[in-house]
Formats: structure tokens, C-alpha cells, sequence
């Protein structure tokens, strides 16, 4: 909750942040009015920190950083310092923070050969280390569903499956994470613009700007989405230190993240983790906007199938048979 | 393309369209059509990945063959290679070593043509029965790839993930599943 040292020159109506600062901090309201603090007051002080959070001064607490669509560069340098300083305080690992930009023609999408995929997880779990999701809460971005072969029935499909060998005779498994759509209804609820869609269709979330309602879990016909109900908790060892701005660094705790196509190792090139580690080659990302880039190739020569195509979501995520 | 603006959200019906041989045009339909590809996406170099040098018992020349003479003759095996005899499971159970490798360079392998190649191309000698799977293979469709999506990919050969001598992928233990969720959290 310590101001990180905000000079008046990047606080340009200094009023605003002292006064949101003092409200979050607690301490008396009364300078405000000299009265009790009454409705009034508290009301004064919120509408002093929602103007503090517009100004986008980003100083002190994160809930006065701007929307990230708003940083300029100098405010993406001056809190990606302050999110390092704070990872190094609490964990005693040094991170670095980066925010890389979508590239001009690229728009991501994924390909998964269903008849490839044998459910052993190892998606999930390299998914969790790259993202830095906890493991007390242990939740994954990535679901693999089993299911009974020929059903393709999600209402009954298990994602908690344990057996000693994958894959079990007779049943199918299907790996569900975000799908990117293009027509995401996550985005269209959310009432405060905290998950947009980037140009290169990367669905990405604020984790400054959200404020937890949840309704784009429930608005997401994917279960792509998961909200960290407690703190998380990364052990310090588990940590990992290259971390976006937008994907996967350290998350606090009433917010909603997701899978961001490992939005920090795609947008300088490399692959996903999920498709690094899966050792059935199942998993095939790309350019869609490259005519020669594996996706598209599949695309046009393979039976290809998109979960809930009548919705109308357009997700980017396309299932095939190999 | 050269449009002036496109929209992702119609990429899909701009995939169906190619996939059907409709050029997408730059009217006023072009928010059909695809971001032309960066610069940096057009180069591309695509490695196989070795195998040779992952062989434990490689050369198979210097280390063991110079000793012994090859014979053509199929026998059960009892010194080397025993594996043969009851895990061989590859197409007619009648085959035999040198159906895949030179029996005059053991350090080759023999494809249909009679040509050698070395391991590291085995999937030349791969492609002469499975031809569907070399060329999804080549378009990168199967297989797994590894490097960089925007050039410099690593391409797994066939015997990276499949034993040549049984080739059907091995089952696997899969990692722990996640935790339920407490009673009233989606999550």
C-alpha cells in the first residue's frame, strides 16, 4: 500500500491520488470536511480515487494504475519497476516484466489433432509452471476432458480422470482451454473493459483493472476462464521470472485470469508451453494470416471442428482429425 | 493482399473460401481475407532434428559388426538384439532387419529404391509405406515442431516419438488431475 515515491510531475493533479491514497489507507476522512465521515465524505474520497485512477498517474497502489490500453511507455516502465521491486520484496526472486507488442499480419490461432491427443496432462502442468499458476489452489488453464469414445458428450466428460496408464481403451480426451475467440462473449460482459481482445486476437485480461465480478466466467460457454478466490500461492523455486505484463505474472487474489497463448513467448516467436510439452505433437500453433503456416494448412485439408460452433463465438482454437 | 483493412472475425468464412478455391478479393468483401504475412513470417527454415548421435550404440559398424558377418538368414536371436524376437511388432511379422537396414553399411538404412540413407533421414525410409503421414509430416500437420513459429522451426522426426521396432505411441502416466473445486466456487 506504499506510495512508490510519485513525483509531482508524474502526479499532475496531486490532489486526486493523495486523497484516493488516504481513503485506501484508512486513515481519517476528516480532513476532507472536517466532519464525521459520513456517506458524503466516503463518496468524496471515492470519486477523488476514480479520478486518480483516470488521471493514469500509476502511482502508488496498483488499483491507481491506468487501463493498460492507456500507459504510455513511460507509466508501463515505472510500474513494471514497481511490480519487480514488489516480486523481489515478497519472494525474493527477481522477475522482469515486459508488455511485447502484437506483430502487423499476425493473428494467432491453434490446432489440436484429436486423434493425437492421449491425455496425459503434460499441457496442463507445463502451462501452469510458465504461467505461474498456484498449486494450493491447484487449478489449470487447461482441462482435458475424457470422454467415451464415439460421445464427444461434454455433460458427461471427466476432467479429474486418474488412472495409472493413458490412454484407457474406449475413451476419447479432449483438451479444452481459452479458445481466442473472435466474437468472445467474456468481453462483450465485462463491465469495465478489463478483458479485451488484441489485434493479433489474443483475449487477455487487466489484471489491474478487474474488479472480480465474474461475469465473464459466466458469459464464457468454454470454461476457459478461473478466478483466484484465495491467494495464490507459487513456491519461490516454481517461479517463473519471465513474466508479461498481460499473461502470466504474479496474479493477486479477486481477480480472473486465463490462458493467453503464452502471449509472452509468442509475440517474440517461440511456441506455446502447452505445445512444447506435449509429447504426442497434437498441438499445432500459428499464423493464420501466413498461407504456409501450419494452421491454415490444416485448415484447408483436414476435418476440422470448433467446440459450439452455434454460438457463434468464432473460436480460434480448432480441433482436427489427423 | 493487399486490402486495405481486414477483420479476424471473418477469417474462418475466409478459410472456407479459400479451401474452396474463391480467391478472396479487395472489394467489399475484403474483410473476408487474411493480414497478409510479416516479413519476418515469409523467411522460414525448418531443421530435422538429428538422431544419429542420440544412438547409444552408434556406429553400428566400429562397435559391434566389424566382428561378425552378416547373416541374411532369419533365426531367433540370442546375444543381440533380442528384442526382436518378442517385441518386434512393425508391419508383417515376417520382416526382418534388413528389410530397413543395409545389410552391406549397417550404418545406413536401405529405402525402397535401394537407396542409403542415414538415420537422421529416416523418414524417407518411413514415408515408403506411409506416404499420408511424410507428407502431413512435411506440412508440419504431424509431427511435433519445436523452434520458433515465426522461422526457425525444429521438426521431430518419425523416430523421435515412434520406436521404429514398435511403433505404436507408448501409453503414458498421466500427471495428477486438478483439484475440485470447494463446494459454491466455479472457479
Amino acid at each position: 500500500m506504499k506510495n512508490d515515491g510519485c513525483t509531482p510531475r508524474a502526479c499532475p493533479s496531486s490532489e486526486a491520488p493523495v486523497a484516493g491514497a488516504t481513503a485506501e489507507r484508512g486513515a481519517p476522512l476528516l480532513q476532507l470536511g472536517r466532519r464525521p465521515p459520513d456517506r458524503r465524505a466516503i463518496l468524496g474520497a471515492s470519486v477523488a480515487a476514480v479520478a486518480a485512477a483516470a488521471t493514469g498517474s500509476g502511482c502508488g497502489n496498483h488499483r491507481f494504475d491506468a487501463h493498460y490500453k492507456e500507459l504510455t511507455d513511460e507509466d508501463k516502465r515505472r510500474i513494471f519497476e514497481r511490480i519487480e521491486a514488489e516480486t523481489r520484496a515478497r519472494t525474493g526472486v527477481d522477475v522482469k516484466i515486459s508488455a511485447p507488442q502484437p506483430m502487423d499480419g499476425v493473428e494467432f490461432a491453434y490446432a489440436l489433432d484429436l486423434s493425437l491427443c492421449n491425455g496425459n496432462r503434460r499441457c496442463a502442468e507445463a502451462c501452469a509452471r510458465e504461467n505461474n499458476l498456484p498449486d494450493v489452489p491447484k487449478f489449470r488453464y487447461i482441462q482435458v476432458l475424457e470422454m467415451d469414445r464415439g460421445t464427444l458428450d461434454f455433460e458427461n466428460a471427466n476432467a479429474y480422470y486418474e488412472h495409472d496408464e493413458v490412454p484407457v481403451p474406449g475413451k476419447v480426451y479432449l483438451p479444452v482451454q481459452c479458445q481466442h475467440c473472435a466474437n468472445p462473449p467474456c468481453v462483450k460482459v465485462c463491465p469495465v473493459t478489463a478483458t479485451w481482445r488484441e489485434p493479433d486476437g489474443l483475449v487477455v485480461v487487466d489484471y489491474n483493472w478487474c474488479i472480480g465480478c465474474r461475469y465473464c466466467i459466466a458469459a464464457c460457454p468454454y470454461f476457459g476462464r478461473r478466478f483466484n478466490f484465495h491467494e495464490p500461492t507459487v513456491r519461490p523455486r516454481d517461479i517463473n521470472p519471465d513474466q508479461g505484463y498481460i499473461s502470466n505474472r504474479l496474479r493477486p487474489v479477486g481477480v480472473v485470469e486465463k490462458c493467453t497463448f503464452c502471449l509472452q513467448r509468442t509475440r517474440v516467436g517461440r511456441y506455446p508451453a502447452c505445445l512444447e510439452a506435449c509429447p504426442t505433437g497434437a498441438r499445432k500453433f500459428g499464423n493464420l494470416g501466413d498461407p504456409n503456416g501450419e494452421v491454415r494448412i490444416m485448415l484447408e485439408r483436414k476435418r476440422v471442428y470448433v467446440l459450439k460452433e452455434e454460438l457463434g463465438t468464432l473460436p480460434r482454437f480448432y480441433y482436427f482429425y489427423g | 493482399m493487399s486490402c486495405k483493412k481486414t477483420s479476424p472475425t471473418w477469417a474462418v468464412a475466409a478459410g472456407l473460401a479459400w479451401a474452396l478455391g474463391a480467391a478472396p478479393g479487395c472489394d467489399e468483401h475484403d474483410r473476408h481475407a487474411f493480414p497478409a504475412p510479416p516479413a519476418s513470417v515469409a523467411a522460414e527454415t525448418v531443421t530435422v532434428e538429428p538422431r544419429t548421435q542420440l544412438l547409444p550404440t552408434f556406429p553400428c559398424s566400429s562397435r559391434c559388426h566389424s566382428a561378425r558377418e552378416s547373416q541374411p538368414d532369419k533365426r531367433l536371436l540370442t546375444e543381440f538384439h533380442t528384442f526382436r524376437n518378442t517385441e518386434f511388432h512393425h508391419g508383417d511379422p515376417a520382416g526382418w532387419c534388413y528389410q530397413c537396414h543395409s545389410q552391406k553399411n549397417i550404418d545406413r538404412l536401405v529405402i525402397a529404391s535401394g537407396e542409403l540413407v542415414t538415420f537422421d533421414e529416416a523418414y524417407l525410409l518411413c514415408g515408403g509405406c506411409h506416404g499420408d503421414k511424410l507428407r502431413d509430416w512435411r506440412l508440419a500437420v504431424h509431427g511435433k515442431t519445436m523452434g520458433h513459429w515465426t522461422g526457425n522451426k525444429i521438426r521431430r522426426s518419425c523416430t523421435g516419438c515412434h520406436n521404429p521396432h514398435n511403433p505404436t505411441f507408448p501409453h503414458l502416466v498421466p500427471e495428477a488431475p486438478p483439484v475440485r473445486p470447494e463446494h459454491g466456487e466455479r472457479m
